[in-house]
């Protein structure tokens, strides 16, 4: 009974002689928690970033548009339900852009040219590399279309110009003119019932530096009714965030799962995609180590420095009558207060951060690796014990007096 | 007696000073490794984005994209070339240093026994002397990365190699090593299969050759359709898009600096000055793309050197202001004796900034080499310094020491010489 008395009043001692130290060192205290909170907001920031960079880059890298292209089996058409299925399988999350394409030969001033029907928000969400003269279009005025630049050219068409496009409906074969009959008479055959004409404004000129610029892009559904024809895509361009082995396996699934259709990776995007990549994950890796050694020592030799200055103190603790035991019970207990709340405060500050960079950078939100938490303060609490006991246990060995004294 | 003050505290104070300086190594080493990396970082992503292929084609002006649409390669259609003597001309061009490759296609159609197919003539692997001596190695190899080749690249002497898309191939059953013979023009030419490739593209059914070989099986001699260039370019800005509209809506003073500037627009602009009948475009899939990768990583770079500054700068700052306060009697002592405030605030400070100085100088050669092991380790290649790293570390290691004191000068300022020397 005596003992145990004894005992909860040594421990009352242990954490007013804890509690007091803290309090009568406030500045100094700060000064602590402070280098720790730095260094658990480099630690968490950095590691937070690190894991999340693969994916956020990865996405950035879809501006360079497609990279999985579906096409269908032999000479069949692809329909909606294909589409859908096809969609449901990607899944909507990896989906960056996904959108089908009809190629239609029309003749506009009696000169050949292609029409490509696609849902043009996709189109846009494929290509964002694409310059626009004036803007994309959408599915509510569908009579409005996007123009290849090359095309404009040829035809001098500006934003706004409106111009006459003809052609045979689906099903229908086309008759060619004849010799022996007058341009009008021509002109009459080609508007009847077997043919389409209707007029499109330019809405937007398509500028690429690639093969689009000869092309004109129009609503798919427009293009469909105007052909007289249900919808029928002659191929699929799929923009997926995955790497080249996710594609791959997603392609074998493809086939595997809707067998009318025949997916290409395209392999200029997926291969240098993973080259890239691989570079500048292993940059921020090199970069996060380094920045975490340093600071790691960094955090450790301010601890150092502080407990160092306080031999006099447990010199005279020890001239008092405490054991080595107790002094360094109590150096263990203020490291593990001191790395818990410079640690806790770090983690949050370090979230806070990679969050900003993810907005700044890539505009969207970050995925916190809730691990952290309790990995950031572990470390910290160690870091501080580390430096809190060994620059004290070689005091330990000193006989008080000598330190007293002043030496 | 200040300077004697100053080294006795150093010596005396060894392993205190020592610590500081420490501190400024590590701080002042993470800094200038990150500014280095984070200013070194964009020419070595533009390299790197470099295996997505080239980023401008040069076409003759009046050869319309309309050969590509349509399938309707024959003569009459796409008759239109440029001239292969012209295509070295490309790096004699004010940007010709950032050209890293580039290739003349020639394309055209031929028989291979009844099949019509595509034909490519290029230079896959050209060893070239520049009229200025300069020595050069480019060619398609360098452009098309991402092919997967089984057998061999074509080399460029082998003019009676080809290379065959792996859909063509095995359309037709042709392997590596095989002949086939190719007719254009009632000329019959014979080849072997060198390798076959995969492109993942719409080359995967054409056939690969030599220029010159193209160039006698099409009886186009000295000619090529297009050439593709890959440089390395600056992201653009709202400049470079006025300039890509029409280089002449310019100021005097915006022109010279668009021109001077490695725009992907410019570096066109400049193509067509020594292409003869040219017209450069660039390839926006990769231009424009580059571009956001580019400034994206940079951004990223930016953001952790600027985390990583501030926080050793915290650190260096902490540090000093937590030993400045250990000395609280040394000073208090020197109070007593009658210095005066200023006296031991020039003390202190110029403690801190030898020690800053010391650590500084340490710390920025140790950062250097932080960075080249980065360089090194992540990109191949070494990190090229920039000096400006060494002002703005210095600038920042003062504002750092001098902030760190103010904390500790205060404390100076207020302290009573009875008190502390009495030990409270």
């Amino acid at each position: 009974m005596a003992s145990r008395t004894r005992k909860g009043s040594r421990l009352r001692m242990y954490f007013r002689m804890l509690s007091g130290s803290l309090i009568r060192r406030a500045s100094r205290l700060v000064i602590a928690v402070l280098a720790i909170a730095i260094g658990a907001t480099i630690l968490s920031g950095l590691v937070t970033i690190y894991y999340d960079i693969p994916e956020q880059l990865g996405r950035e890298f879809r501006s360079y548009g497609a990279n999985l292209i579906v096409l269908p089996r032999g000479e069949a058409k692809i329909t909606r339900e294909t589409l859908r299925a096809l969609r449901e399988l990607v899944g909507e999350g990896r989906i960056v852009g996904l959108a089908p394409y009809r190629y239609q030969t029309v003749k506009i001033n009696e000169q050949p040219y292609i029409i490509a029907g696609t849902d043009l928000e996709e189109a846009r969400n494929n290509s964002p590399f694409w310059y626009i003269e004036g803007s994309w279009g959408d599915s509510q005025d569908t009579s409005q279309v996007l123009v290849g630049h090359e095309i404009a050219g040829t035809l001098g068409l500006k934003l706004g110009d409106t111009f006459t496009v003809q052609g045979v409906k689906y099903g229908e074969s086309a008759e060619a003119s004849r010799q022996d009959l007058s341009a009008e008479e021509n002109q009459k055959r080609d508007l009847a019932r077997q043919n389409f004409h209707t007029k499109l404004t330019v809405r937007g000129i398509v500028s690429t530096g690639g093969a689009e610029e000869g092309f004109i892009f129009a609503d798919i559904d427009m293009l469909d009714d105007l052909i007289g024809d249900t919808f029928r895509a002659d191929v699929i361009e799929c923009s997926i965030a995955a790497n080249a082995a996710e594609l791959s396996e997603l392609s074998a699934e493809i086939e595997r799962i809707i067998p009318e259709l025949q997916p290409r990776a395209v392999r200029r995007l997926t291969q240098s995609q993973d080259i890239v990549l691989g570079k500048l994950q292993a940059l921020v890796l090199l970069v996060t180590v380094v920045v975490l050694i340093i600071t790691m020592i960094s955090v450790y030799t301010t601890m150092t420095a502080m407990v160092a200055e306080r031999r006099r103190e447990i010199a005279l603790k020890k001239a008092l009558g405490a054991e080595n035991k107790l002094v360094m019970s109590e150096l263990l207990g203020e490291g593990v207060m001191l790395g818990f709340t410079g640690g806790a405060l770090g983690v949050f500050l370090g979230f806070e951060f990679a969050l900003r960079v993810s907005l700044n950078v890539f505009g969207r939100g970050i995925n916190f690796q809730w691990a952290l938490i309790p990995a950031t303060i572990a470390v910290f609490i160690i870091i501080t014990v580390a430096a809190s006991i060994i620059p004290v246990r070689r005091v330990m060995d000193i006989h008080p007096a000598i330190v007293l004294k002043g030496e | 007696m200040f300077w004697r003050m100053i080294t006795k505290t150093l010596v005396r104070q060894k392993s205190k000073m020592m610590m500081i300086a420490f501190t400024v190594v590590l701080g002042v080493s993470l800094s200038t490794a990150m500014m280095n990396v984070m200013l070194g970082v964009g020419d070595k992503v533009n390299r790197e984005l470099k295996v997505y292929g080239a980023n401008i084609t040069v076409r003759h002006k009046d050869a319309a994209l309309m050969s590509d649409l349509y399938g309707l390669e024959g003569r009459g259609v796409n008759d239109k070339f440029l001239h292969e003597e012209d295509v070295l001309k490309l790096k004699s061009i004010f940007w010709g240093f950032n050209i890293l490759d580039f290739a003349p296609i020639l394309e055209g159609r031929a028989m291979m026994g009844s099949a019509d197919v595509a034909v490519i003539g290029t230079w896959p692997e050209k060893h070239a002397v520049l009229p200025t001596g300069e020595e050069l190695d480019t060619g398609l190899k360098s452009l098309r990365r991402w092919w997967e080749v089984s057998g061999e690249w074509l080399n460029e002497g082998g003019n009676d190699g080809v290379m065959i898309g792996h859909l063509l191939a095995s359309e037709n059953g042709i392997k590596a090593g095989d002949t086939i013979t190719l007719t254009a023009g009632g000329r019959a030419m014979t080849f072997r299969v060198a390798g076959i490739f995969n492109d993942g593209g719409s080359s995967d059914s054409k056939i690969l050759m030599t220029l010159p070989a193209a160039q006698e099986l099409l009886g186009l001699h000295g000619r090529v359709s297009s050439i593709e260039v890959s440089a390395l370019t600056t992201p653009d800005n709202d400049l470079a898009r006025k300039a890509a509209q029409d280089p002449r809506s310019l100021s005097p003073d915006e022109y010279e600096t668009w021109y001077c500037t490695a725009y992907v627009s410019a570096i066109c602009h400049q193509i067509q000055e020594v292409i003869r009948d040219g017209v450069a475009k660039p390839v926006r899939q990769v231009a424009e793309s580059e571009g956001t990768i580019l400034s994206k990583t940079t951004l990223l770079m930016i953001l952790i050197t600027i985390l990583s500054s501030i926080g050793s700068a915290l650190a260096i700052s902490n540090l000093i202001t937590a030993s400045v306060i250990e000395r609280s009697q040394e000073l208090g002592l020197l109070k007593a004796l009658g210095a005066y405030n200023w006296q031991i605030v020039l003390l202190v400070l110029a403690e801190v900034m030898i020690t800053g100085i010391a650590g500084g100088v340490i710390g920025y050669f140790m950062g250097i080499g932080f960075a080249q092991i980065i360089g090194q380790t992540v990109f191949g290649s070494y990190i090229e310094i920039a000096r400006m790293v060494i002002l703005i570390v210095a600038v920042i290691l003062f504002f750092v020491t001098v902030i760190g004191s103010i904390p500790a000068i205060r404390y100076l300022m207020a302290l009573k010489p009875t008190e502390v020397l009495h030990g409270k």
